[in-house]
Order: C-alpha cells, then structure tokens, then sequence
C-alpha cells in the first residue's frame, strides 16, 4: 500500500504533456479515433487508393487496438499527439499513395508461426 | 704632391670609417642573436593555439554570475568552457524566463538566436540535453543556455520569445522526439511523412528500421523492415590508442563559476 502511494506521488510530481487524469486521455484517444473515421472517405477518394472505406475503417480499429495496452497518461498523449500530426499529413495531402498504402504493409510476408512453414523459409 | 697626399688622406679616412661601420654591426648581429634566444625561451607555446583572453574571461565569469544571482530559481550551474565559452545550465521550467532575460536585459541583449541543438545521452536519468546559441549583437558576446529533459517531459517553447525557435524546435522534435508545449507548428521537419522514430536518438540504428524500394508489380514505393543483426547492435566507442597526446594536459573542458559570495544560511 505504501509502495503504491509512493508511485502515486511519484507520478504526480511528473509534468503532463496535455491530460492530467485517464480520463481526459481516454477523451482525446477518442477525439483522434473520431476525427480520423471522419476524414477516411475523403483520404480514400483524394490518394485513390485500392481499398474501401470500411477496410480503411478496420485497418484504423487495428492500429488503435495495438496500443490498447498502454495505461501511462504521457504515452498516451505522445500516441495522440503523433496520431494528430499524422491525420494532419493525411488530410492536407502532405503524404502520398505509398504512405498511406504503407499501413497494410502488402509487401511483407507474414512472419511464419507453425514450425514446418519456419523450417521452409529457414529461420 | 699635395693631391696625392689629399688622395692618401681620404683613403685612410674611408678605411677608418669602414672599419668603424665593420664593429658596431658584427655586436649588434650577436646582440639580436641573443635577444632572440631569451625570447624563445620565454615562449614555448605554439603560437597557432588560441590563448583565451583573461580579460574577456573575467567578463564573462561576471557576467555569469550576475545571471545566476538575477535567476537564482533557474540557474543550476554557470561554466566556462573551452576558456572563454559561458555555458548557464538552467532548469527545464526556466526556458522562457531566462532567454527572456538574456533577450531582454539591458546589458545582455542577447537578441539572435543562433542555434538550438540537442543531445541524447542515454544512460542519464534525464537523457535529452537541449541547448540554445545565444549571440548579442551589440555587445559582440555569444552565451550557451542548456536544460535537459526526458523522452516524456515537454520543454516550453521558446517561439514567444525568439521567433527563429520555432524551426530549430520542429528539428529538435523530429530529430530527438523532445515535446515542446505551445509551439504553434509542432510537426516533422527532416524526415518523410510516415517515417517512425526519431534518428538522433542513440539508440536509433544507423540503418534505420525500414528500407524502402520502388515496386514494379504496384507501380509505388514500398516500405520493408530491415532485418538487424544483433551484434552490428553492438558499439565500441573507445579506440585503442591514444588520440590526442598533445593534450594529454590541456585544460579541463568546463571551469564552474562559483557565485561571488556563499549563500547566508
């Protein structure tokens, strides 16, 4: 109980970026979630790219998902952050095709799993 | 008769005259030799190396002090580096406040931001260093304002005092990942649009994590990770040799300026 305080105050001596509870960091999470759902038709119809807004919308889910385990309000903001300046590029059609492409990562191969496809590719 | 006396009489003279011309210049040949060896050895320094000035150096020693006397809530240490350099290394709270100062101040003027760099030591607790070039113009001095933070902690810009800031932070952020709160354009400045990370930092391989290629069948640039061998992971800095044994004992490289008086307790 002590030690959990002693982390308690530890964090709270710490400068915030933006949040200074969860909640607030959930919000602006959600924010970014938002604005980007939103702007997908429009990134499909300015880059032309392959793919339809629903696969954009559920390629956007999975990159959220990914950092679903992180619980510190700093990391949090700096992911946001990030995210902002990216939907940023996005919008204003900073990016070009092959960055946007670049989230399915079409080019890679799925690393192997089972061990007779690992003993094919010989790692 | 008389002529030819005449004659005998000049040429004697002459001759006494030249060796009179002979004598003092022989001693004043051996005097100059002479002079010259006592200066040599007076100065054995290579006259190619910069000797700071001690003037100057008081000046700026002073001028440091009275920093750190007018900003005692920023100011953690005041140093001189390289012999004539001022560093003031401040708290990461205390940006604005003492570039204002600095800018400001009637007898500091330091109103030209030359530079703002940033340095990533790792193994600190505190790992980034930032550092911003100050040079006033009218007083022909030049001072060094370092703070230090963390991946996480944000630094207050320094765009409402200094306009130039505001690129120099952008490179900071792209460069470092260093967050710095208030900036009005906060964005990447040097690396593509969709590039991860942030290759200053030491711990950023020097190949990068990605390379990328133009692919023919998708008519596009493609991005693939690199794969990393673990041990080209691996740096040994130290070579084993001795670089620099001319100065083996040269100066130390920061002198601290202590405060004029100790404080009252």
């Amino acid at each position: 109980m002590a030690g959990r305080e002693a982390i308690k105050r530890a964090v709270q001596q710490v400068r915030p970026i933006l949040s200074v509870d969860r909640e607030e960091a959930r919000k602006r999470a959600l924010n970014l979630y938002k604005a980007w759902y939103r702007q997908i038709p429009y990134i499909v119809m300015d880059y032309d790219i392959p793919m339809s807004v629903e696969q954009c919308r559920a390629k956007l889910r999975e990159e959220f998902v990914k950092q679903r385990h992180v619980t510190d309000i700093r990391v949090i903001d700096m992911l946001v952050i990030k995210g902002q300046m990216e939907l940023k590029e996005s919008v204003e059609i900073w990016k070009q095709k092959g960055h946007i492409m670049r989230y399915w990562k079409e080019s890679q191969d799925p690393k192997p799993t089972d061990f007779l496809s690992k003993f094919i590719q010989g790692v | 008769m008389s002529a030819l006396i005449r004659n005998l009489g000049v040429r004697i003279a002459s001759a006494g005259l030249a060796s009179k011309h002979v004598l003092p210049s022989v001693s004043a040949l051996s005097h100059r030799l002479s002079s010259t060896a006592a200066a040599d050895a007076k100065k054995p320094e290579k006259p190619t190396v910069r000797k700071p000035d001690a003037v100057a150096r008081t000046h700026l020693s002073d001028f440091g002090r009275y920093v750190a006397e007018c900003l005692p809530k920023y100011v953690q240490k005041v140093q001189l580096t390289a012999g004539d350099e001022l560093e003031v290394l401040i708290a990461p709270e205390g940006v604005v406040p003492v570039l204002q100062f600095l800018k400001d101040h009637h007898q500091a003027q330091f109103t030209n931001l030359v530079d703002i760099a940033g340095m990533d030591v790792p193994c600190r607790e505190n790992r980034f260093e930032v550092i911003y070039n100050l040079l006033s113009l009218r007083f022909n001095a030049r001072i060094r304002v370092k703070t230090y933070t963390d991946e996480l902690t944000p630094l207050d810009s320094a765009c409402e005092v200094h306009k130039a800031a505001n690129w120099y932070e952008r490179e900071i952020w792209d460069m470092y990942g260093v967050f710095f709160a208030n900036h009005p354009d906060l964005r990447r400045i040097l690396t593509d649009y969709g590039f991860e990370g942030h290759p200053q930092r030491r711990d950023f391989p020097l190949s990068g994590y990605v390379e990328l290629r133009y692919d023919d069948e998708k008519k596009r640039v493609v991005c693939e990770p690199l794969e990393l061998a673990q041990e080209f992971r691996k740096f040994d800095l130290a070579a084993p040799w001795e670089q620099f044994p001319n100065f083996r004992n040269a100066n130390p490289p920061a002198e601290v300026v202590q405060p004029a008086t100790p404080p009252k307790k």
